[in-house]
């Protein structure tokens, strides 16, 4: 009935030798209602493969990696395996062959790729030193930049050097005919080669009615994603899982098609294989660029949830009230944003017996958002495609802030009707009295996130609570609800690292090789304990010198409190309107609105 | 794109040049006016984004097509496909054809208003006036003295006159009764603040009594969305290029 792992890896730490201890713990009964009477049911298993010593590396996650990756690995012949060594790649010369065993066989079988692949990637960058800073002179660069430095932007990075390859993650997109559409960091036309070499690998894969899936490196994973006539790659020294890096991979394609829409990036393709996609995203590198920082900083992309802003039940039920009073025919859903969480959601009644507003939806309208605030006084109209819900339709998105100066409470409203700005617009104009009159501003202003210190438990440093038990039959919105982070993860550094760590944490409990349903991990400088049941997903971090029995003890803790508030944490039932006296007409309505994304400019184009 | 329609607009309502972001579809402003309102659409240059030209140019009473003095080809691109979105605008629409990023090849842009200190902002607005009036009479004058100094300059002002010329072909208007091309065609830099505050004051005076006219005579008979908006006002579009 219970299958039990249990491993200890002494690791090495890089100068201290600190001791850390790596616990893995695979409940199939989820049903206990508390985690002592799971934990009481334990027995200790060795895992002797899993255990690794690496003297060299700078954390213990290294280690833990190394465990997991031959897992991923082993999905027969797909995947290329690339072990040719990088040279000053890493800074810190590794031994490859002390961490990863177990992928002798694995790139036995693949020696004649992995030459490929490593001579191919060679000569890319032997190309590259020729090609330098070539898109410098771009002409789409913005005038003034070239003065003040201070504008400078990624895209001017020289990629021969050796700061461009330190870069932690790079992205790029590719079309299937090799021309480059996208990256992270440096200019596309100075990476054109490296996408050419990118593009041979797939399709040198492809000639063997095969997919390549990854490449690993000893610094780096190399993840692959194809998507109708785009190839994606992430190139990541971030230790994150291969299946973590393909999701944020679908993250980025999901903001092209926002911006694109998939029916006409197909048939752009269709018609000339070779058209280069950045004539018509340019301009929106910034877009991406924003996702790709969110990506990495914010959890709700890792969690696929949204965070709300905590409120009492009664302000979020008002503010609900507001935007249910004020619709116009042809209005979907109204969201309401403060400092980037979400404060209220209500959608047009059809289309909640439709389909649902899914998180990835939402990340990117709340991306879009922060990436159109420079100028923040105007009434934003704008198509975008919510790829989840329709990848072929263009939803229209007015955004326009109801606190300026200041710009923190955003108010987006989405219809499907290219002509509705006015009358949306008028819509706005009836929410932002309703609100004057119910002085909401100021009590929004007030609504804040919640200090950990708040739940009561000592040794709690963080956590992110995902329930799966939100009222279902309205088809709620994916949540999570997490604390400020604070002391000692205030600085970036230190949010990132515990951010790594419940990386780390969530990718062990989705392995697809070996899930598990509780991982309680000491790690260096903090104790993670992560959760998975039916009921909810919890990761959580404690000071590192509590106990386990603590650690349990402070959960069941921390579930009472949610339990608590759950309704100032969580939308709990979300509101809807009805827009339109035919019901045909929302949502189907915006899939007619199909045939007028060709209207949108593309077909000219060819 | 590119040519710094969002930065135009950026000076003239909050006095400040910064750094801004691709234009994401577009947006919308309202610029008090005396007791009026003016709405102004600033729009997206990218072509992703031309799907929704019709709608910000429907009903518009003065449209500004910006290229940049840099990019021979931002003024060819106004002609070749931004023209047409201005279809739905109102008929006797008048048009604006406006050079930014003068700083770049023009010493006299590059000479900063101080725009955003009050005192003596009228001051320099006249002045402002001064440069233009006596500037366009004589069009060779500055950009061919200066061609020489400052290589960058791809746009002169006789092109942009030429092209003017022709819009009004295009709408099929006649020349001696439409507004002269050199009242029509201004250079500015949003960077200094050049000639920006004459461009946008310059179309609200020439557009404000037309729209007052008509709606007197249309008082009683329709209701626009600028009189529900208060005070009425003329919808404005501005188009502009690469």
């Amino acid at each position: 009935m219970l299958s039990l792992h249990r491993d200890w890896d002494d690791i090495m730490e890089k100068e201290d030798h600190q001791q850390g201890e790596e616990q893995e713990v695979k409940i199939c009964d989820s049903s206990s209602e508390t985690l002592a009477t799971s934990l009481s049911l334990l027995g200790n298993h060795m895992f002797p493969d899993s255990v690794q010593r690496n003297d060299s590396s700078d954390s213990q996650l290294s280690d833990l990696a190394a465990a997991v990756e031959p897992c991923l690995k082993s999905e027969p012949s797909d995947h290329v395996t690339r072990r040719e060594n990088e040279g000053p790649e890493n800074g810190v010369p590794t031994q490859p062959a002390d961490t990863e065993p177990e992928d002798a066989d694995v790139e036995n079988e693949q020696s004649d790729s992995g030459d490929f692949v490593a001579e191919m990637l060679a000569k890319a960058k032997l190309e590259e030193q020729g090609i330098g800073l070539k898109g410098r002179s771009s002409p789409l660069l913005e005038a003034g930049n070239d003065e003040s430095p201070a504008l400078m932007s990624h895209r001017d990075e020289d990629v021969t050097a050796e700061s461009w390859r330190q870069h932690r993650k790079h992205v790029f997109v590719l079309s299937e005919a090799g021309k480059p559409i996208y990256s992270r960091y440096g200019s596309e036309e100075a990476l054109s080669s490296t996408m050419g070499v990118m593009m041979a690998l797939v399709s040198f894969v492809q000639s063997g009615d095969n997919v390549i899936r990854s490449v690993y490196s000893d610094g780096h994973t190399v993840v692959f994603l194809q998507k109708g006539p785009l190839v994606l790659v992430c190139v990541s020294s971030s230790r994150q899982s291969e299946q973590q890096l393909r999701g944020e991979l679908l993250y980025v394609y999901y903001q092209i098609i926002s911006m694109l829409t998939q029916a006409s990036i197909s048939r752009i393709f269709e018609h000339k294989k070779n058209y280069d996609l950045r004539r018509l995203l340019a301009g929106s590198e910034k877009i991406l660029d924003g996702l790709l920082n969110l990506v990495d900083s914010d959890p709700s992309f890792l969690l696929a949830a949204v965070h709300c802003l905590p409120l009492t039940c009664s302000l979020r039920d008002s503010l609900s009230q507001i935007l249910q009073k004020a619709i116009t025919p042809n209005l979907v859903f109204s969201i309401l944003i403060a400092k980037n969480q979400l404060l209220t959601i209500v959608q047009e009644k059809t289309v909640i017996e439709d389909t649902r507003l899914e998180p990835a939806d939402v990340h990117l309208l709340l991306n879009l958002i922060g990436a159109s605030s420079a100028f923040q006084a105007g009434e934003i109209w704008t198509p975008i495609c919510l790829p989840l819900f329709n990848p072929d339709c263009y939803f229209y998105a007015y955004i326009s802030y109801l606190d300026p100066p200041d710009c923190t409470v955003c108010l987006l409203l989405l219809s499907t009707d290219k002509e509705a700005f006015y009358a949306v617009a008028e819509c706005k104009r009836k929410i932002e009295e309703a609100m004057v009159t119910q002085k909401s501003l100021s009590l929004i202003a007030k609504a804040q996130s919640y200090s950990v210190s708040q739940v009561g438990v000592s040794d709690l440093r963080h956590f992110m609570y995902k329930p799966f038990d939100v009222p279902d039959h309205y088809r709620q919105l994916s949540q999570f609800t997490s604390p400020e982070m604070e002391a000692p993860y205030s600085s970036e550094e230190e949010k990132m690292r515990l951010l790594d760590l419940y990386r780390y944490m969530h990718s062990r409990i989705h392995s697809t090789s070996r899930p598990l349903k509780l991982i309680y991990h000491v790690a260096e400088r903090e104790t993670l304990l992560a959760w998975v049941t039916s009921k909810f997903e919890l990761y959580t971090c404690f000071s590192p010198l509590v106990t386990k029995a603590c650690a349990i003890t402070a959960i069941t803790k921390l579930l009472r409190w949610i339990k608590k508030e759950e309704d100032r944490l969580f939308i709990r039932y979300p509101a809807k309107y009805s827009t339109t006296p035919n019901p045909s007409k929302s949502s189907r309505g915006a899939k007619s609105d199909q045939q007028d994304s060709t209207d949108n400019g593309f077909l000219s184009l060819l | 794109m590119n040519v710094g329609k969002t930065s135009l607009l950026h000076r003239y309502m909050d006095r400040t040049f910064k750094d801004t972001i691709s234009t994401v579809g577009g947006a919308f402003f309202l610029k008090q006016w005396g007791p009026y309102h003016i709405s102004i659409w600033d729009t997206a240059g990218r072509e992703q984004f031309h799907g929704l030209g019709s709608m910000y140019c429907r009903g518009a009473a003065a449209v500004i097509l910006t290229y940049d003095v840099t990019s021979w080809q931002s003024l060819a691109e106004l002609e070749e496909r931004f023209l047409s979105l201005t279809d739905t605008a109102h008929h006797d629409c008048i048009y604006a054809i406006v050079g930014n990023k003068a700083d770049l090849t023009d010493t006299n842009a590059q000479l900063a208003q101080d725009s955003d200190g009050h005192s003596g902002d009228s001051d320099s607005l006249e002045r402002t006036d001064e440069q233009v009036l006596s500037a366009c009479p004589t069009p060779p004058a500055s950009p061919v003295s200066l061609s020489g100094l400052m290589p960058h300059k791809q746009v002169t002002h006789e092109d942009a006159v030429a092209l003017y010329g022709r819009i009004l072909r295009y709408k099929g208007l006649e020349e001696t009764s439409s507004l002269p091309a050199e009242k029509m065609c201004f250079e500015t830099s949003a960077k200094t603040g050049y000639n920006v505050d004459t461009l946008f004051e310059t179309l609200f005076d020439l557009v404000l009594p037309s729209i007052l006219r008509k709606r007197n005579e249309n008082q009683g008979c329709t209701v626009n969305l600028e009189d529900s908006r208060g005070g009425g006002g003329s919808k404005r579009s501005r188009s502009g290029c690469c």
